[in-house]
């Protein structure tokens, strides 16, 4: 990756009067941690990254803004917003497209080939977190780790996070711009990384997700990190009807898991946001991937590639199949 | 509503169709203890007079503002039950109806669970009935005008009925004739009367009512709006004539290079006539038409040193320059006229269809005995050796009807009588004929088929009833297998001709007019009316009604009268100048909704859109709902995230306590 190459091309669309900022990453405070970062001039454009460790999705960020009421006789600002995205965070974006969350005149899609990122809690028990924020870069096709001064060779296969390693999409599928070259997709598993949970029996299934939403302390991390959870009423927050009582047990939370992905069937394009933020530890990107596994499998669709394309709830044609549905 | 609810509740015995499975009495006492509920009765038949006295005057009396009514399902009485609420002077949407017939009695024979399950569904109806709000429905200008799609037998019967009362009919046909099927048939069953004869005065009356605008030639493209206020775009496509100076003469086809080369549609392909044609004699309106798909002119931009047409038309009529045009223009009822489509009998290789020239179909048998079909009303086919009067005829009937091989199980009902016509047809024509009817039943059900299947017999025509496995050459004839099942005998039948008694199936461009006004199916894949049996020419789109074959396969006479019943139906909002909408339709929250568009997309009758709302400053798209479209399914709310579309009477908040009721926890 050529940071150079991207900071030109950040200065070059921040310092553009229609812009109003620029979504990117920068080092984080400490250890592996990277920032969101929004740059609103060119002098900004110094401390963006790109490195194996920007994980984050930062397509949130187009519809979690505010949108604080306008005075009387003002203007709302409707100056365009630039994002950074990789392959999984392009297609939120094409999927806010289609369900028109966000305008296409309004978002600059800066377009970064993925060669796939780390998941830094795989690394931090052999190399544990340390004050200064730790670099990584692209080695080939493993990762470099600068660590305490030292230059760490790390095997891809040790560090890859696991949505990377299921990743179909390393290439962002919408961009207006691009910085770096395509980079070759690899085989994902077949099974999505659900073939364990599959091979389960019913009462099995039953007792390890028991286990799972049990965890659940309803902090709704995952539902505010997802950039296609963006109602800004959501159905979850009501109490006429109340959908989901407040108190935190394995019933409402089961409804909850089980209310978020659903409404996320068909809708989400597996960037793994929900699970990586989960603080406590539930395996949420499972839920995920077995839902778009089923709409891949037996619709032949996949949210998110095409911005000009029907919703998958919203559309169907007649050879539809109709036999697994209750 | 402040005011405390007070329901009434009604069990109806139904006769015997409710009280002998479900105890009425015990779920009236039962009725009594439920929250808010003031009085409970039951009585023999609910929806008769003294039945809505009852509620009528309790509503007086005991101040009612609820009524729950226990009996059949809503879509049989619930206007009844609604009137009654209205006339004793509340709300009509006021009323829940609990099905304890249909959903109860009906489907149980275990008393006691029936009952049971009869007071849980009157317990979640007062559930409901408590917080049910009142609504107001309203009235819409209609527009006095119709559009009728297809100008064959039906759709000139309903527009010449529509016409008639007094209204303006816009009459689109995509054929360059009207006429439709009729007109290519020879004499119709069982009177033997010409099939042309009695269909082109009612032709020429179409294209000249002075009410009625005709477009041959013309698709309709666009349809927007709803009952008494449709808005339709037709195309009217180039005929590469100028109809305003076509005298019909014929000089140009006479001169066409192609004259007598292409396969004519109207005689199923059995004669020929060039790129410049009229369909058939006595077409209307006798203009003809370029077929663009096959014109020298229009297809290489060369026809040898200049088109011949242009040349031997006296009028000057021929204008090569000419476009497609379209029309736009308001109605208030839209009538589906677009018939059907034969069965294509190489579904069906084992006869041979696609093999023997002397294996033809029902319809190319009308045009062969046709007088003003291709060989002038003789039967002469080619055996594949020579042109021959052929001696031993067979009629195979059922061929792609009562066939699930082929997917359609429906019976086509025309084959048999079309068969036995043209049976007698041949007799008549070749007297020493030896005719054979293979079939598997004769349904002979109509008025005078009886007697004419009868007739046919005893003129000589035998029935052997047996379903041929197989048709193949021998020599110069076609060899039929099969099995007489009567007599458990197999045959080998020698013949020179094969006549298919294929059936009825849809258009095969169906689905453009199903997307087009939003039409259903049924199994059959014919246009799906509203209900069976008491809204047979009526369908789920308001203002869209139906007639012929595109709604079911059937004979002259039932589309005569199915015609006359949809123009009928289309007149009510024409006459009555006003259409009533019904208030229980969606409602978007705008608060909420996020302008996704999904329910725009889900919508079956377009009756959402998203428009642009000023939300503290931001200009926001949010969806509407066009009430007089929206026929209060709930398919938008079952696919909104937000929750910010329902229908009213049906909302989140009124559902489920219904439902926690049928649960028995609350």
């Amino acid at each position: 990756m050529d940071l150079n190459k991207l900071r030109e091309t950040a200065a070059g669309i921040v310092s553009r009067e229609d812009v109003k900022y620029l979504i990117g990453w920068r080092r984080g405070t400490f250890g592996y941690r990277v920032s969101p970062y929004f740059i609103e001039d060119a002098a900004g454009v110094e401390e963006l990254i790109f490195s194996p460790l920007c994980i984050s999705n930062l397509a949130t960020y187009l519809t979690l803004v505010e949108r604080l009421p306008v005075p009387r006789g003002q203007q709302p600002d409707e100056r365009k917003v630039a994002l950074l995205v990789k392959g999984c965070d392009s297609r939120a974006v094409n999927q806010l497209l289609v369900e028109k969350g966000i305008n296409r005149d309004r978002v600059i899609v800066v377009g970064l080939p993925c060669p796939g990122m780390v998941d830094w809690k795989l690394l931090a028990e052999k190399y544990p977190e340390t004050e200064a924020p730790v670099e990584m870069r692209w080695q080939g096709d493993d990762f470099l780790l600068v660590h305490n001064g030292q230059e760490i060779v790390v095997p891809r296969a040790e560090a890859l996070a696991e949505k990377c390693r299921l990743c179909r999409h390393p290439n962002p599928v919408i961009s207006d711009a691009t910085v770096g070259e395509p980079v070759q997709p690899w085989e994902p598993a077949e099974d999505s990384g659900v073939g364990e949970i599959e091979a389960k029996s019913a009462p099995e299934r039953w007792a390890y997700w028991e286990e799972q939403f049990s965890k659940c302390l309803r902090c709704y991390s995952c539902r505010n990190v997802c950039p296609l959870c963006y109602c800004e009423d959501c159905i979850l927050d009501r109490l006429n009807p109340t959908w989901v009582n407040r108190a935190f047990n394995f019933s409402e939370n089961t409804a909850f898991h089980l209310a978020r992905a659903f409404h996320l069937a068909g809708r989400c394009i597996e960037c793994g946001e929900c699970e990586r933020v989960c603080p406590a530890g539930i395996p949420l990107g499972r839920l995920n991937r077995k839902l778009a596994k089923t709409v891949r499998e037996e619709y032949g669709f996949e949210p998110g590639l095409d911005a000009e394309g029907e919703p998958f709830q919203a559309s169907y044609r007649p050879e539809d199949p109709e036999e697994f549905i209750l | 509503m402040t005011e405390k609810p007070k329901v009434g509740v009604y069990v109806c015995h139904c006769g015997i169709n409710i009280a002998a499975t479900v105890d009425v009495e015990a779920v009236t006492e039962y009725a009594k203890g439920l929250p808010n509920v003031v009085i409970a009765r039951n009585y023999a038949y609910m929806c008769s007079d003294p039945g809505q006295l009852l509620i009528k005057e309790d509503i007086k009396e005991k101040g009612l503002n609820r009524v729950v009514v226990a009996s059949c399902s809503p879509r049989m009485h619930e206007p009844t039950f609604r009137k009654a609420l209205q006339e004793a002077g509340l709300n009509p949407y006021f009323l829940e109806m609990a099905n304890i017939r249909e959903q109860c009695s009906w489907v149980h024979e275990d008393r006691e669970a029936a009952t049971e399950k009869a007071k849980q569904l009157v317990a979640a109806a007062v559930s409901k009935a408590r917080l049910l709000e009142p609504l107001t429905s309203r009235e819409v200008d209609a527009e006095p005008s119709a559009l009728v799609i297809g100008a064959g037998i039906a759709g000139i019967q309903a527009a010449l009925d529509i016409a008639d009362a007094g209204f303006k009919v816009y009459l689109v046909e995509k054929s360059p004739s009207v006429g439709g099927r009729m007109a290519q048939l020879d004499k119709t069953f069982p009177t033997l009367d010409c099939s042309a004869c009695i269909l082109t005065p009612k032709m020429v009356d179409a294209a000249n009512h002075p009410n009625i605008e005709l477009f041959t030639y013309s698709e309709v493209e666009e349809v927007s709006g709803y009952i008494g206020n449709f808005e339709v775009k037709v195309r009217k496509k180039a005929r590469y004539v100028d109809v305003s100076k076509c005298t019909g003469c014929g000089a140009c086809a006479k001169e066409c290079r192609l004259a007598g080369r292409i396969p004519n549609e109207f005689d199923e392909g059995l004669g020929k006539r060039g790129a410049i044609y009229l369909p058939f004699p006595q077409a209307v309106p006798a203009k003809y038409t370029i077929d663009p798909e096959k014109c020298l002119f229009l297809t290489r931009g060369k026809c040898g040193k200049g088109p011949k047409c242009v040349e031997a038309c006296p009028a000057g009529a021929i204008d090569f320059e000419q476009e497609d045009e379209i029309v736009s223009f308001r109605v208030g009822a839209i009538l589906v006229a677009t018939g059907f489509d034969v069965f294509d009998p190489t579904k069906k290789p084992e006869y041979g269809y696609a093999d023997y020239p002397n294996v033809i179909t029902g319809l190319e048998m009308e045009r062969l005995v046709s007088a003003s079909g291709p060989t002038g009303g003789n039967i002469v086919i080619h055996n594949g050796e020579e042109e021959i009067v052929p001696k031993d005829i067979a009629f195979i009937q059922c061929v792609g009807s009562r066939d699930k091989s082929v997917g359609n199980e429906y019976c086509s009902r025309v084959c048999c009588m079309y068969t036995a016509k043209q049976a007698h047809l041949v007799k008549d024509k070749i007297p020493d004929a030896r005719v054979r009817v293979y079939y598997m039943d004769v349904r002979a059900f109509g008025k005078g088929f009886e007697e004419f299947y009868d007739r046919v017999r005893r003129e000589g025509i035998r029935y052997v009833r047996g379903n041929p496995s197989e048709i193949f050459r021998r020599g110069n004839k076609l060899v039929i297998k099969v099995e007489d099942t009567l007599t458990a005998t197999p045959l080998e039948d020698e013949v020179d001709l094969v006549v298919l008694a294929v059936g009825l199936e849809p258009r095969r461009d169906a689905r453009k007019i199903i997307e087009l006004l939003r039409l259903s199916q049924s199994p059959d894949r014919f246009f799906l009316e509203a209900h069976p049996k008491l809204r047979p020419v009526d369908t789920a789109t308001d203002g869209v009604y139906l007639a012929g074959c595109c709604q079911g396969p059937k004979d002259i006479p039932d589309t005569v009268a199915q015609a006359k019943g949809a123009a009928a139906s289309a007149l009510i909002p024409l006459a009555r100048g006003k259409v009533a909408i019904d208030a229980q339709v969606a409602e978007v929250n705008e608060a909420t909704c996020r302008g996704c568009g999904f329910c725009v997309s889900i919508c079956p009758y377009s009756a959402i859109e998203l428009v642009t709302v000023n939300r503290m400053g931001h200009m926001v798209e949010v969806a509407r709902v066009n009430e007089a479209l929206c026929k209060g399914c709930g398919s938008c709310s079952a696919g909104c995230l937000s929750d910010s579309i329902q229908p009213r009477s049906f909302r989140d908040r009124q559902i489920l306590p219904q439902i926690a009721a049928l649960g028995g926890t609350r």
